[in-house]
């Protein structure tokens, strides 16, 4: 069913295609080739390196390749965190109902609308300098919200099913039906989520990181900007250094989304007779 | 009437309970790292290799947020100078006050954000509902939705790169230099200084406009298309209503309650992505302070203008709520959720 749709299909090959020319430029690669100076400086593409080099001598296709996998390894961890304690959130907010709900309900609706950025941008310029995990880990920590709303109302919705109220009355606890019973019915529709929420994250990487909080030390797509950016290569007119990664990191966004339709159709029959 | 009250009083403290929430966020998070907040902001700023002393600074800090006495007391006394409006003092700029560097770029972001936001969303909804409403019919049309597509999910900042590189650079139409104002002209009320405020504002906006553009676009179009499908249209259609009538009148004001929902649940997205849209184009608003803020290690600023956005954004969404009744009379009628 997912292989047959062509948005999912189409999304996840981007992606795919991206991690293997990422793990081609790195392993193909000597640390000694990734030094400032390494290269002539600010090279167009073509002459002697495949995508050019930036006014410090760095290879452009080694930096985009680096940046993209710490890029997406932003994303996966982020958003693997985002989800898990979004979807357990949400779960007890939905399935205990009552007072807990009452108070994880505001909760989720506090944290839904203010913008995480900000919280980002406090915490990040007090723990500077920081890698590429610790920026995903506190990217991580405000990307429940969405997925616990939604697996809140998704509980809901499920729980007054004949089959939990079967399960219910055949004595199991509260933690075994929304572990065996609610969560193999959400997975697809949790990979939606999921997917929302790592695109979201490099998203949020990339703003950080633009803004002088990125992990300063590592290379990701947000961080290659920046640096861009920094040393003017706009008005030096070096396209190939900051065009290259504003371009990879559309794709990127662009066929996460894909993905994110294509999952949504699937888990949701509805929409795709509508498309 | 009693049912509107009681919506408006659960909104309210809703809204109360999120600036609560956020501020105790703000206070807990920098008591976190290890250390007392100031020993810790002073020694990052030491290892940047800047001098720094300013005992009387340190002194006044301590005693405003009360950093010597107990974590319970020190809350509270937070809570209360946050009240008040007061968020300490500049570390770079001791002597003025965060609220001196914060203030003057309020309008500046203010006036950028509401009207970026308001015509993208207008523009983005009427467009939607026409294309919904004539979808299949027209091949422009349908060409619209990809399109739409792309420039919703590229962010603000990286349009804002290219429009810079073509419109900028290229073309030369508009300030290379960015600011809201050209370098040396002082603020006044003149035509001269409108235009000149405009032209800065242009690349900025339209970065904001299209990127929000295709996402209302997007979303009033699937809005309008599964309206299509309700019996009240067919009926409408079967009374021989003109179809201009029945898409505006009927399915339009229908799919404004989602829409208007959907504004408020993004204006933190909005907010958040306008902010480093400031940066890119040096644009003096709240994001080109904390930029500033981040690169000069001044935390005082940083957590002022944190608090400022979040206390601006929960309250516009409050100000969604207040009107959400106008556009939806079940909540005058009944109360709401």
């Amino acid at each position: 069913m997912l292989l047959q749709n062509r948005k999912f299909m189409l999304g996840i090959s981007v992606i795919l295609l991206l991690v293997l020319l990422g793990l081609v430029g790195t392993l193909l690669t000597s640390p000694a080739m990734r030094r400032t100076g390494a290269y002539p400086v600010s090279l167009p593409p073509g002459q002697g390196t495949l995508l050019g080099t930036d006014s410090l001598g760095r290879n452009i296709a080694i930096q985009l390749s680096e940046a993209i996998l710490k890029s997406l390894q932003v994303g996966l961890l982020a958003a693997a965190l985002g989800t898990f304690f979004g979807a357990l959130i949400g779960f007890a907010s939905g399935y205990f109902g009552k007072l807990v709900d009452a108070v994880l309900r505001v909760l989720i609706d506090v944290f839904l609308s203010v913008p995480s950025l900000v919280f980002l941008i406090l915490i990040a310029s007090l723990v500077r300098g920081v890698g590429v995990q610790a920026i995903a880990l506190i990217i991580g920590m405000f990307a429940w919200a969405s997925p616990a709303r939604q697996s809140r109302a998704q509980v809901l919705s499920l729980k007054e099913r004949a089959f939990v109220k079967l399960s219910r009355l055949s004595g199991q606890s509260g933690l075994e039906i929304v572990f065996l019973e609610l969560m193999p019915n959400m997975f697809q529709w949790l990979g939606a989520n999921f997917v929302n929420a790592f695109l979201a994250a490099v998203l949020a990487e990339a703003g950080l990181s633009l803004l002088g909080l990125g992990p300063q030390k590592e290379m990701t797509l947000g961080m290659m900007i920046y640096w861009a950016l920094s040393y003017g290569a706009i008005l030096q007119n070096l396209w190939w250094w900051w065009l290259l990664p504003v371009l990879t990191l559309m794709c990127l966004f662009l066929s996460l989304y894909l993905i994110h339709l294509g999952l949504d159709e699937v888990s949701n029959p509805r929409l795709a007779a509508q498309a | 009437m009693t049912s509107y009250l009681r919506y408006l009083a659960g909104r309210a403290l809703l809204w109360l309970v999120t600036i609560f929430v956020a501020v105790t966020v703000v206070f807990v998070v920098p008591r976190l790292v290890p250390g007392d907040p100031m020993d810790a902001m002073l020694g990052r700023l030491a290892a940047a290799g800047a001098s720094f002393n300013a005992p009387e600074l340190i002194a006044q800090y301590r005693e405003l947020f009360g950093l010597d006495r107990s974590i319970g007391e020190q809350y509270v006394s937070f809570l209360r100078e946050v009240a008040r409006g007061n968020f300490g003092y500049s570390i770079n700029n001791f002597p003025s006050k965060v609220t001196d560097i914060v203030t003057p770029a309020i309008p500046w972001t203010i006036g950028l954000l509401s009207v970026t936001t308001i015509f993208s969303w207008t523009l983005g909804s009427v467009i939607g509902a026409i294309v919904g409403w004539r979808g299949g019919k027209s091949k422009f049309f349908q060409a619209l939705v990809p399109i739409a597509l792309v420039l919703y999910t590229t962010p603000y900042y990286i349009l804002a790169l290219i429009l810079i590189f073509l419109f900028a650079f290229t073309w030369r139409i508009f300030p290379l230099s960015g600011g809201a104002f050209s370098v040396g002209v002082r603020p006044e009320l003149t035509l001269k200084f409108a235009l000149d405020v405009l032209h800065h504002a242009a690349l900025p906006a339209l970065s904001i406009i299209l990127v929000s553009l295709g996402w209302w676009f997007l979303s009033m179009r699937s809005l309008i298309t599964t309206q299509k499908g309700e019996d009240y249209i067919l009926l409408a259609e079967a009374k021989g209503l003109p179809e201009r009538r029945i898409l505006w009148r009927y399915a339009f004001r229908n799919a404004m309650l989602p829409q208007a929902t959907g504004l408020a649940l993004s204006l933190g997205h909005i907010v958040g992505g306008a902010l480093i849209t400031e940066v890119i184009f040096a644009y003096q608003g709240l994001g080109w302070v904390i930029y500033n803020a981040i690169k000069s290690l001044d935390f005082p600023v940083i957590q002022g203008s944190v608090l400022l956005l979040v206390v601006a954004v929960t309250t516009t969404n409050f100000m969604i709520d207040l009107a959400y009744p106008l556009i939806d009379p079940r909540i005058r009628q009944a109360g709401g959720e």
